[in-house]
């Protein structure tokens, strides 16, 4: 899908792969980018509303999205808060209490099954505490760590 | 003495080397090439290919009964030793708490074989007859102890290509599975997310697991009971936590040494007389076939599940309930995790996959015991 931006009176053409991915994948005059759009709607003032140039298209793509519970926001997931996708031993931390992080940043690895899954913020911010250790075991949807 | 005379005695080697042992040692290298450095299964594609590099050295007997190769062969694969050993030790290896935390996941587990019976039909339809036809058709199995098993009670003639097609799709199966997970799957249904909140299985759970299983399989399916009770020994082993000397030696030495000689006696069936022929052409095929029916009969019943649990379960899991363990089981959820980088299905794919692993023995059996009766 294509844009067109303007910005400081210059327009882009922003190609979309696809919106619903993560990263969103966007290429803007040659160059390639990895957006992974902040789900915190309180952190997100300066988000830019979704560009409507094609309005049905995208309204079929909302109620289609609907269906399937995607944008909805997981209750137990708050926003205050990463939590573990899936169960396993925390082996590496990357992030330690007063760092501030963005978005899709690896916080922590958890390894499962003898694979390494890397666990990505889910927001942007500043760390207010880290609730797990290294080598710590985890349970699915527990808590990592907590945002200020 | 004349040495014009003892030459032919010198060269005889040479002298019986014919076209086809040079075509089977190409083989062997590439096999060789292929394990080194591309690592592809290189514990078994590497004994393969030396074995059948030495099976194609004319006079040097070491495939005869009294050869090494004979004697590992006769000792270790016509008695079905050594697929059971390194059975032993893949139990010691699996986890089946996922699968009893799910036990939904089984269904997938027996969709993932029907590329069994799919490829049985086309290899009967290609004129192999039954025996023949079912052994082939144990390559769909994904699992290589499953298909030299069957294959050795069913087919021994066969036992070559069926293993070296079953080995070197196994390691194929990163590049073979992802496009059809693509190919078979939207988009939306790929980044739909699990939740993984199981009742925590009791240690009592995980003892009685593999005993209860070993003889509900043993007393329905008589034939699956050599494959599946070894499995079960190697999970026992592990679960039970008191034999952590037993359950380290059947992940290491016992599964080594037995993969090592049967690698190396599967390869030296490899000579070109029992070799290079159309059939083996045909088998590599009928493999490939098998692989494929597989996986798209998994994915397309993890979509019936998906359209069925309200779009709750992603279909990419069904594309892990083959055998091929953990491989299949990461893939699927490598798929979800490049899609959607907070996705993680990895442990609804690994119960899908141990479930596939179960579902393939039992299938070997089932088939065992249907064609040896008809044959």
């Amino acid at each position: 899908m294509k844009y067109s931006v303007t910005i400081k009176h210059k327009s882009y053409v922003v190609e979309i792969e696809d919106v619903n991915a993560r990263p969103v994948i966007a290429h803007i005059e040659g160059q390639r980018f990895e957006v992974i759009p902040d789900t915190d709607p309180v952190g997100s003032a300066g988000k830019p509303e979704p560009i409507t140039q094609n309005p049905t298209k995208n309204k079929k793509e909302t109620k289609e999205v609907k269906s399937f519970d995607l944008r909805k926001p997981d209750p137990n997931q708050h926003n205050s808060e990463l939590t573990a996708p899936l169960p396993g031993t925390v082996i590496e931390l990357f992030v330690k209490e007063g760092d501030i992080i963005e978005a899709g940043q690896v916080v922590v690895i958890i390894e499962a099954m003898k694979m390494k899954n890397s666990i990505r913020s889910t927001r942007a911010g500043k760390i207010a505490e880290v609730l797990v250790n290294p080598m710590q075991t985890v349970a699915h949807k527990q808590v990592l760590v907590k945002f200020e | 003495m004349n040495i014009a005379e003892l030459l032919p005695g010198l060269l005889k080697g040479l002298a019986n080397f014919t076209l086809g042992n040079a075509v089977m040692i190409t083989v062997a290298l590439i096999l060789i090439y292929l394990a080194v450095f591309k690592e592809m299964e290189p514990v078994l594609l590497l004994p393969i290919g030396f074995g059948c590099l030495l099976a194609n050295i004319p006079l040097a007997g070491m495939t005869a009964a009294e050869g090494i190769m004979g004697v590992l062969y006769n000792a270790g694969i016509k008695t079905e030793l050594f697929p059971l050993l390194i059975f032993v030790g893949v139990g010691a290896m699996i986890d089946f708490s996922p699968l009893l935390a799910q036990p939904r996941m089984v269904l997938l587990g027996a969709a993932g074989q029907f590329g069994i019976f799919g490829t049985l039909m086309l290899a009967i339809a290609l004129g192999f007859p039954l025996n023949q036809a079912a052994s082939i058709g144990v390559i769909g199995a994904i699992d290589g102890p499953t298909s030299i098993f069957v294959a050795t009670k069913l087919a021994p003639e066969l036992l070559a290509p069926i293993a070296v097609a079953a080995y070197s799709y196994m390691s194929l199966i990163p590049i073979i599975q992802p496009p059809l997970m693509r190919l078979l799957t939207t988009k939306k249904e790929r980044l739909i997310r699990m939740d993984y909140a199981p009742k925590p299985i009791s240690q009592k759970t995980l003892v009685l697991f593999p005993i209860v299983l070993t003889l509900v399989v043993g007393l329905l399916v008589p034939d699956a009971t050599p494959l599946i009770s070894m499995l079960m020994l190697g999970n026992l082993l592990k679960v039970s936590g008191v034999v952590d000397r037993l359950s380290k030696a059947a992940q290491n030495e016992i599964i080594n040494i037995a993969t090592l000689f049967l690698g190396l006696a599967i390869g030296a069936t490899m000579s070109a007389a029992a070799f290079l022929n159309f059939d083996t052409g045909k088998i590599l095929v009928l493999g490939l076939i098998a692989f494929v029916l597989d996986t798209v009969a998994g994915l397309l019943f993890g979509k019936l599940m998906c359209v069925l649990s309200g779009y709750k379960i992603n279909p990419l899991i069904g594309a892990a309930g083959i055998s091929a363990f953990p491989m299949a089981g990461r893939l699927a959820a490598k798929t979800a995790n490049d899609e959607d980088s907070h996705n993680f299905i990895l442990m609804h794919a690994m119960g899908a996959n141990t479930a596939g692993q179960l579902g393939s023995v039992i299938a070997g059996g089932i088939l065992l015991s249907i064609v040896s009766k008809l044959v």
